[in-house]
């Protein structure tokens, strides 16, 4: 399934998101619930100092790695393999899941779990897996609930499931797992834990993301509040971990600022329940720990954002913090992107990954209000990004037209003052057949769609330039 | 002080009203003011829209025509806000980078420029009403600032501020993102609409002609009894 | 483990040294950051407010804080015993516990020590366990929160799959925040040392706001947690 989500064009999906009041209401509930605590842990957070300091170390520890993204690759693979660890790296998602599939087929595994990680599902390694007859069990609590649904999405990269309610997920989970409780989410919490406390202890893979991979030692590191990546990384014999080529960080010290900058702006937690660090085993083996430990270094197009002004996009630590505080995702959710990279970070990242001809819309599906970029912990400039992929998109010539040609005339109009004279002489004219009472409620050509939902105003009577020049003489006057 | 007025093209063609009134509070506080004649528009709806090239033929115009301008005052947080941006539309043409790089620099939106620059928080206005504001965007973001417009409301007499939940959500404006994505645009200045209506307040006030047009225009649609009025309007009453 | 593979390394890093438009790095030195927020946090707070603090944070998360003495230490971790539902218990295989004059408790109470030789034996002790009991090495104030360095004796799954899982923090272990840690880790890196294949940061119980973001406490992990704080330790 990968990183699209669904087939239907862009302002479709937007329609059926309009429609789901559902989901809009738990989106903006969620906004609202998780904006507070954010800020509360953020900004509103003496004991931190000023947390204007933590963004600028995050983004700089973001910068240097990403600068010197080949050696702190080699630096990780390095330390990996040295302590007995496998490292592949995958230019594409098949690349990625060929490696994969060919371990699982080697240990003739039939059954994997996995922790939450958005990579994994931008690979669609769940489907590959399956095609060699290996299982995999999402383990998340809000994946698995996605998973028993059959092909639903994520619909935000922190809380996959936000856009489903209790007694949806009570239905499915009737449905397709034989559960008979009530819609309370501590039942069906409970409901989930009882399944899954034996899959873990039997599955033949664990498979994770990877939040931060640490150059200096070889290390995962992974953030949790379930407390699954623990499960998934103790029990199977064999680990894998997937990992965005960009995730990794020099150094414990850095991890250490990039784990409380995520803890923070994801749910504004001081940390995490769980901060889960594995590195391969050396030495005589432990009983809960995996035998075998792979990690899939992973590419899939973000290298194209590599030395351009996108580069800074790679320093996402997928924090969600832009979604929460995005406007427009409020109102139309996750799945009106149509990409598993939603909000802001889903507007600059999905067209990078995927293509301006998938997704080239999507920067514009932004009012650029600059909460994003207000918001991000690592100061990405994201509705920056969101301008300069429109840029690219006129550039290359996917901009309608008729918008183009609009854009010219504006352009021209713009920089002669004498045109744009006659026309804010003209203009009262010009509108006067659509005025009523003081505004415009049907107005012609590009202005109809203005008027769609809005009054549009009636142009003043009065000549601006003129009154300021008789105001003028009157101020000489009276000296 | 001298200052020159960019007065920007919504208030040109639409808001003469406000324009004045920031004319006659400037006036007040001993400014003199000019009106560069040259100006036109600051062209965020082509810089926005992607058309950087279109975006730039707006920026070299307006640039020359508040080059030798002292102080540049807007009653627009958004337009302020671009003239920021024009040093970043000419990285690879120094001259016109550095010519962009002075005029950003002395550039204000209103209130910024009485509270910031002026130095006055009374005004000595009177308007008797209850009122919200909203704060704008890109004044708020862009321009970062949040406190002049409510330093200087404070201190009108008679006026009654109330707070407007969810106050740092957009309008839903965006420019031309309010004609492209008609049907989120809708969805987000029907919440703000909401938001206001539910503050009791008579008077909607904002400082920037952008979201003043969509919003207003949003409410006369929808036949709501609340007035939406500039700032300049609000500070330049005695009544 | 097996011996390390490395698959695809020169064109891939090739690839991205193109794209950065420069030749590839083999030596890079981390600068010295221009901004370091994180070592000021509570550098000016004595220990016993570090302490207080600990304290708090756990029960901020819902963990049962008992502050103790060296004395009193077995009557506590007994009392937990009882309260938290007694055998089956399992701890970590760690030489503190003798240290520390809990053989005594542990034995009488039938405790499972983890025993790497047993094999997958500990595995089905733990899960069936009521109570897992561990030494937290380094505990972070600013949080709450406990930190393992875990191994083939010191088993994570004693703090993993009990219902509770009960840290004893002698007081000395506190330090302001993970910041301390990771320097640590840091400087054992430098001097060539290896660390240890599992860090765990533990901070209460596990729990999930997926549903509706209602926050529920016990998901895969524990559903309790307890701090016994050694005040004189
Ligand atoms: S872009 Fe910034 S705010 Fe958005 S998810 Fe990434 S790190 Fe978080």
């Amino acid at each position: 399934m990968a990183m699209k989500i669904g087939e239907k064009p862009f302002f479709d999906r937007v329609d059926d998101a309009l429609d789901d009041t559902f989901m809009r209401q738990s989106m903006a509930n969620a906004q609202d619930g998780l904006r507070g605590k954010k800020i509360a842990a953020t900004e509103g957070d003496e004991a931190i100092g000023d947390w204007e300091d933590w963004r600028s170390a995050g983004e700089e520890i973001r910068r240097h790695t990403l600068e010197n993204l080949d050696y702190y690759l080699e630096q990780l693979s390095e330390n990996f393999a040295k302590r007995g660890g496998h490292v592949f790296f995958a230019e594409t998602a098949e690349e990625a899941n060929a490696y994969i599939q060919q371990v699982a087929k080697k240990k003739n595994a039939k059954n994997a779990t996995k922790a939450k990680s958005m990579v994994t599902e931008e690979i669609g390694l769940n489907e590959a897996l399956a095609d060699v007859g290996c299982q995999v069990h999402e383990t998340d609590l809000a994946e698995y609930i996605l998973q028993a649904e059959e092909g639903d999405r994520p619909s935000h990269i922190v809380v996959p499931s936000l856009h489903k309610n209790k007694s949806q997920i009570r239905d499915t989970l009737k449905e397709k797992a034989g559960y008979s409780g009530t819609d309370q989410p501590e039942e069906l919490t409970a409901f989930a834990r009882s399944q899954l406390r034996d899959v873990f202890m039997n599955a033949d893979i664990g498979i994770t993301g990877c939040n931060f991979g640490v150059a200096e030692t070889g290390s995962v590191s992974l953030v949790t509040n379930e407390g699954n990546a623990n499960m998934v990384t103790s029990y199977p014999e064999t680990q894998i971990s997937v990992m965005g080529m960009e995730r990794l960080v020099p150094t414990w010290e850095d991890l250490d600022v990039m784990v409380n900058l995520l803890s923070r702006s994801a749910v504004g937690q001081k940390i995490t329940t769980y901060v889960t660090n594995v590195t391969p085993e050396v030495g005589p083996q432990s009983v809960d720990g995996p035998k075998d430990f792979h990690l899939v270094i992973v590419d899939g197009g973000r290298s194209k954002a590599l030395g351009t002004e996108f580069q800074s996009a790679l320093h996402c630590i997928r924090c969600a913090a832009c979604v929460n505080v995005c406007p427009v995702y409020r109102h139309i959710g996750g799945h009106a992107y149509g990409s598993i990279y939603q909000g802001p970070i889903g507007a600059v990242l999905s067209p990078i990954l995927g293509g301006y001809e998938e997704y080239g819309e999507l920067p514009y599906a932004s009012s650029l209000c600059a909460a994003c970029t207000e918001a991000c912990p690592v100061k990405i400039p994201l509705h920056e990004q969101l301008i300069r992929h429109r840029q690219i998109y006129v550039e290359e010539g996917y901009a309608d037209k008729s918008e183009q040609a609009a854009m010219t005339a504006f352009g021209i109009g713009a920089s002669t003052p004498s045109l744009f004279k006659i026309a804010t002489k003209g203009a009262p004219t010009f509108a006067k057949p659509f005025v009523q009472e003081g505004s415009i409620s049907n107005g012609p050509g590009p202005m109809k769609l203005w008027t769609k939902i809005r009054e549009f105003p009636a142009p003043g009577k009065e000549n601006f330039r003129k009154w300021f020049k008789e105001h003028k003489k009157g101020d000489s006057r009276n000296e | 002080m001298k200052i020159s007025l960019f007065v920007t093209c919504l208030g040109e063609l639409f808001y003469q009203e406000a324009a004045k009134d920031m004319v006659e509070v400037l006036e007040r506080l001993g400014c003199e003011i000019d009106f560069p004649r040259g100006q036109i528009c600051c062209g965020q709806p082509a810089y926005n829209s992607g058309y950087r090239k279109d975006a730039q033929k707006a920026a070299k115009q307006m640039i020359s025509a508040f080059e030798s301008s002292e102080y540049i005052v807007t009653p627009s947080g958004s337009c302020a806000g671009m003239f920021k941006e024009y040093p970043g539309l000419f990285q690879d043409d120094a001259t016109w980078h550095e010519k962009a790089q002075k005029v950003a620099d002395k550039t204000y939106e209103f209130t910024q420029f009485i509270v910031n620059v002026l130095g006055v928080e009374d005004l000595g206005a009177v308007y008797h009403a209850k009122a919200t504001y909203h704060t704008s965007c890109h004044m708020m973001r862009l321009l970062k600032e949040t406190e002049s417009p409510f330093k200087l409301l404070n201190n009108v007499e008679g006026l009654e501020l109330l707070p407007l939940e969810n106050s740092y959500d957009c309008c839903g404006f965006g420019g031309t993102f309010a004609v492209k994505m008609v049907p989120i645009s809708e969805q987000m200045v029907d919440e703000k609409v909401r938001h206001v209506e539910e503050t009791g307040a008579d008077v909607l006030i904002t400082a920037d002609g952008g979201c003043l047009m969509n919003i207003k225009g949003r409410i006369d649609r929808k036949g709501k009894p609340i007035a939406v009025k500039h700032i300049a309007q609000i500070l330049n009453s005695r009544s | 483990m097996s011996k390390g593979t490395i698959h695809n390394r020169d064109k891939f890093l090739s690839h991205i040294a193109d794209r950065l438009g420069r030749e590839r790095k083999t030596d890079v030195s981390r600068p010295d950051w221009e901004y370091q927020p994180q070592w000021a946090v509570y550098q000016e707070k004595t220990s016993d407010e570090l302490c207080a603090l600990f304290n708090e944070n756990s029960e901020e998360k819902g963990t049962l804080v008992l502050e103790t003495t060296m004395d009193q230490l077995a009557e506590t971790v007994e009392y937990v015993m009882k309260t938290y539902g007694g055998s089956p218990m399992v701890a970590t295989d760690d030489g503190r516990f003798a240290e520390f004059g809990l053989t005594d408790v542990f034995d009488e109470n039938d405790v499972h020590i983890w025993d790497a030789e047993l094999g997958e034996r500990n595995i089905e002790k733990a899960k069936q366990a009521n109570i897992g009991f561990l030494f937290s090495d380094v505990s972070l104030a600013e949080s709450g929160t406990i930190a393992q360095f875990n191994d083939r004796n010191i088993a994570r799954s004693v703090s993993l799959l009990p219902t509770t899982y009960a840290a004893i923090i002698p007081r000395s272990t506190i330090v302001p925040r993970m910041t301390q840690v990771t320097a640590r880790i840091h400087k054992q890196v430098e001097e060539g040392e290896n660390i240890s294949p599992y860090i765990n940061f533990i901070t209460g119980p596990s729990n999930s706001a997926d549903i509706e973001m209602n926050m529920v406490v016990g998901v895969h992990g524990p559903v309790k947690a307890v701090h016994i704080v050694i005040l004189d330790a």
